[in-house]
């Protein structure tokens, strides 16, 4: 059945597409234009054309003077075609920079409503984890250059924690503490690795939380580290 | 014999109109630039503005000239008023 809701990759693939379709509508306008201005004005040789039939049609423009000065009108008619050419490739360049420029606006606008959502989405999924470094020597965590202090019991588990998460494996409770006692996994008791993961998650949670929301205030007391307005009270 | 005197009678104004000088008056124009002129010839063929025309065409194409319009052809005696207005194309092709 077709879920009724829209996700927000659904909008970046349509968007993408209407994208795609709006730069070729304005690539096909821009030709549709190149072809109107280059075709429908008159080359050189209608003015030429012109003063040839208004020598022939009147018949009493016979003498030198008169063909000499239709001569230089057609000659005129002529400088004046090149002037046209030369406008029509400006106003064509310039045409083309204007569209440049839509076009450029267009994708900046679609790329910051991009942002935008996307911005959206990573403020409602809370902490997000970009970078997670084990200090063995301080015997630190460092999740996004947020420094936590571990015991040392609690290092060696989540060391193994990351080095099964490296090689994609899931470990077991057992598993944890045959790892980090060196005995095999068939002597150790799932409940010894259970604990360690609780006392894991005890000291980072505390930490995690005191540095994220309650704050202690050195000498004064504590606080919760979030804006006034996004707290409600139902 | 009358009959012979008329038919002579008849040759001679025949030859008479043949050796009768014949002219033609036209425009004529080059392409790129475009130059005009209005000139006079002598046509040596039949007395006629379309046969003026297909004449004078082979004889001014050499030239690099294009007849336009055969304005009319006529006797020695219309060179004298068409003369200024010819100009330097008179009787030059």
């Amino acid at each position: 059945m077709q879920d009724n809701t829209t996700s927000a990759s659904d909008m970046r693939r349509t968007g993408g597409r209407l994208v795609i379709f709006g730069i070729a509508s304005i690539l096909a306008l821009l030709i549709g234009a190149a072809l109107l201005l280059f075709l429908a004005l008159p080359d050189a040789g209608a003015f030429d054309a012109h003063v040839e039939r208004m020598f022939v049609e009147n018949t009493d423009i016979t003498s030198q003077a008169e063909i000499k000065l239709l001569e230089i009108l057609a000659q005129s008619g002529t400088a004046f075609a090149d002037t046209l050419a030369s406008y029509r490739l400006v106003i064509y360049t310039l045409l083309v920079f204007a569209t440049a420029m839509m076009i450029a606006a267009l994708v900046f606008l679609i790329l910051i409503v991009g942002f935008n959502r996307r911005l959206a989405q990573i403020e409602r999924a809370g902490i997000q984890v970009n970078s997670l470094l084990i200090s063995r020597e301080e015997n630190t965590v460092y999740l996004n250059n947020l420094g936590f202090k571990l015991t040392d019991a609690t290092m060696e588990t989540m060391s193994v924690l990351a080095e099964s998460r490296m090689d994609d494996d899931v470990l077991s409770g057992s598993e944890i503490e045959a790892v980090i006692s060196g005995r095999s996994a068939a002597d150790c008791d799932e409940a010894a690795g259970a604990t360690r993961i609780k006392r894991l998650r005890d000291i980072l949670g505390n930490q995690i939380v005191s540095e994220l929301l309650v704050k202690n205030i050195a000498r004064r007391g504590y606080m919760l580290a979030v804006e006034k307005d996004v707290i409600k009270v139902l | 014999m009358k009959n012979f005197a008329l038919s002579l009678t008849l040759t001679l104004c025949l030859s008479s109109m043949a050796t009768a000088q014949c002219f033609a008056d036209y425009k004529a124009k080059q392409d790129n630039p475009l130059r005009l002129h209005y000139g006079v010839a002598k046509i040596s063929g039949p007395c006629s503005v379309a046969d003026a025309k297909s004449e004078l065409a082979h004889r001014i194409a050499i030239n690099g000239w294009t007849v336009l319009k055969v304005m009319s052809v006529f006797g020695s005696d219309g060179l004298d008023q068409r003369k200024d207005s010819a100009g330097q194309y008179y009787l030059r092709f």
